[in-house]
């Protein structure tokens, strides 16, 4: 997954954007992805007013709903246009907030990671000799791994809970983007404008974030995008096994869990639809991510 | 090359103690062991006696050394739920592990290798549209929700086949496995495509970059000049050069194809080493847990090592320590 990515200008930069819009609207798979990536975090942000019923609300769900097929009509007249799972939930309403929960964690994770990584990597690159080889070994070795057993294996530790979650999947990737980073920063600490800066007496801080930094994390744009969605599926996978996020908080994960018990007999909408949403999700992140990284990749748009 | 590789398997004896420190400590930090030990309504005087017993009443750094001078001479401990040594068991699940990722890995070379040369081949034909449009959807697709879909269509829907379990074992050659009985095949297959669609998608665009790539070189130009037929160039010409890298990231991969295992394993209710695990962590069988983590960790180390030693002795600059530069 983890290819090369050109490094680019920073002045093209702030151009990316438009090209990416632009070549989306020639491409009509691109086109549908980010608009459906926008209608997914729509719905996840504004999910108390989008949801026919609030899948919390203990008093309004009723367990004479339990097990509706889809489009069946519930106990109040709402119609369920995608079932109901054994608790007489409704299975549309707890995807739209499972999505949130979906988002939040690959989100917040994805960030944390992402401060770590270029933190470790600009230092990496900056200081370089033993600082860089001693940092970029951890790296090597925490990378050896793969990232579902290493999550695996911390929440069997730390037990479950979203917290714990984010902490897991952030440990499972700020090596990815400390590597990164590194990559990129090493062959801009050798540049003369480096030079000039600590010609001029700055301190080595203010180079690093300053210069260095604004000019090593354009690679970091796909690299993000991709990763989010991998977290996105590492989450769900955590949570069917029973180590990610508790059923209080369900999401998309622990909703596809939930409807296991149920496909023998046949309740198959129960796993069905969540499982088509995490799909979409995913799916679309990453095909955004192709669609920048082409764009991004001079050998491709010759 | 003596140098680099001892040096190596030092560093990896170095990253199996700071493992199994960190493992310890992790665990005893977390939770007191003897809550999970006694009765909770079980005497003050009663808990002591259970912690000296168990020499949980030392300091830790002669716990320490306890584990891992039992660790070293293959004790990790009894199982809470088996009453049975930890590390017996992880080696009696073990082989259904390896048979489910043995068989995925050679459904990802089967399958993915031909459709990647196809796509390579016409880059812009309406097949490899589709393939490279599955690929994605491939990656993007999770793997247990797939499984979960396998089965309502295959099992439920269409009654096909088994939903859990491994079948009759046959034996052949001494080996022990599935493969061998017609109804062990009929279990594995769901388990293994489950497990290895990931690895197939990613097979096919690993081998349609390294065709792409090839197929522009001047000595496949001459191989066309020379008048040779198509099958004789990529049999001949293209393979050989696009197959080591495609070998020696599958090699990787094993590995992380056996830690997937877990989640395929639970689904499909296969008795190896994943599903050990997973019941052991909703069961707080903590012996298991960390007699699993040691092996897994232990058998990354020994496929890492293995594959760097195979990099260095292909390549000098990687034995020099290149990234050092």
């Amino acid at each position: 997954m983890i290819e090369k990515e050109g490094t680019s200008d920073k002045s093209l930069l702030t151009f990316f954007y438009l090209k990416v819009l632009f070549a989306n609207l020639s491409n009509p798979m691109a086109f549908f992805s980010v608009i459906l990536l926008t209608l997914i975090v729509g719905c996840a942000i504004f999910a108390p007013f989008i949801a026919p019923t609030d899948p919390y609300d203990l008093s309004v769900v009723s367990i004479l709903d339990g097990r509706l097929a889809p489009g069946e009509e519930m106990f109040d007249g709402t119609i369920a246009w995608m079932g109901t799972d054994g608790a007489g939930r409704d299975v549309l309403s707890a995807i739209i907030y499972g999505l949130r929960t979906s988002l939040i964690v690959a989100i917040s994770s994805a960030l944390i990671a992402l401060s770590i990584g270029i933190f470790i990597g600009l230092i990496a690159a900056f200081y370089g000799g033993k600082v860089d080889s001693f940092l970029m070994r951890i790296v090597d070795i925490q990378l050896s791994f793969p990232a579902i057993l290493v999550a695996l294996v911390l929440l069997a530790l730390l037990g479950k809970g979203v917290d714990k979650v984010i902490i897991a999947l952030v440990v499972v990737q700020w090596a990815v983007y400390a590597r990164t980073v590194r990559a990129a920063a090493t062959v801009e600490r050798h540049k003369e404008y480096i030079e000039a800066a600590s010609c001029l007496g700055l301190s080595n801080s203010r180079i690093i974030w300053k210069h260095l930094l604004p000019n090593s994390i354009s690679p970091l744009i796909v690299l993000a995008t991709l990763q989010t969605a991998h977290s996105i599926s590492i989450e769900a996978t955590l949570s069917f096994l029973g180590v990610g996020v508790p059923i209080t908080e369900p999401s998309l994960g622990s909703l596809i869990s939930n409807g296991f018990d149920f496909i023998l007999s046949g309740a198959y909408w129960i796993t069905f639809f969540p499982g088509v949403m995490l799909l979409a999700t995913v799916a679309s992140i990453n095909i955004l991510g192709d669609q920048i990284r082409t764009i991004l990749n001079p050998r491709f748009t010759e | 090359m003596l140098a680099f590789v001892s040096r190596r398997v030092l560093q990896s004896v170095v990253v199996l103690f700071v493992m199994s420190l960190i493992v310890f400590s992790m665990i005893n930090l977390v939770g007191d062991p003897v809550d999970m030990l006694v009765n909770p309504e079980s005497l003050p005087d009663e808990i002591e006696r259970v912690r000296r017993d168990f020499g949980l009443d030392q300091p830790a750094y002669v716990q320490y050394w306890k584990f891992l001078t039992g660790a070293l001479s293959g004790d990790l401990g009894n199982s809470f739920v088996f009453g049975r040594p930890a590390l017996a068991l992880i080696f009696e699940r073990f082989p259904a592990t390896l048979e489910l990722a043995t068989f995925a890995l050679i459904l990802a070379v089967i399958i993915g290798l031909p459709l990647g040369i196809y796509a390579g081949l016409n880059p812009s034909g309406w097949g490899t549209r589709i393939i490279m449009g599955s690929s994605i959807l491939g990656i993007s697709i999770p793997t247990f929700w797939l499984g979960l879909m396998m089965i309502i269509v295959f099992s439920v829907l269409l009654g096909w086949l088994p939903v859990s379990g491994r079948g009759e074992i046959g034996y052949f050659l001494g080996i022990k496995s599935s493969i061998f009985t017609l109804d062990g095949l009929r279990h594995l297959i769901m388990p293994a495509t489950n497990l290895a669609l990931f690895k197939i998608a990613m097979v096919i665009r690993l081998t349609r970059a390294g065709t792409e790539e090839v197929m522009r070189l001047d000595f496949i130009k001459f191989a066309r000049a020379r008048g040779l037929s198509p099958r004789r160039i990529i049999r001949f010409h293209l393979l050989p050069n696009i197959l080591i890298p495609i070998i020696t990231v599958l090699a990787i991969e094993f590995g992380t194809l056996i830690a997937f295992a877990t989640v395929t394993e639970s689904i499909f209710a296969w008795p190896g080493l994943g599903k050990l695990v997973i019941d052991a962590i909703i069961n707080l069988d903590r012996p298991i847990v960390v007699a699993y983590l040691l092996f897994v960790v232990t058998l990354f180390l020994i496929l890492n090592l293995v594959v760097d030693i195979i990099y260095a002795a292909l390549d000098p600059r990687v034995r020099l320590g290149g990234s050092e530069k």
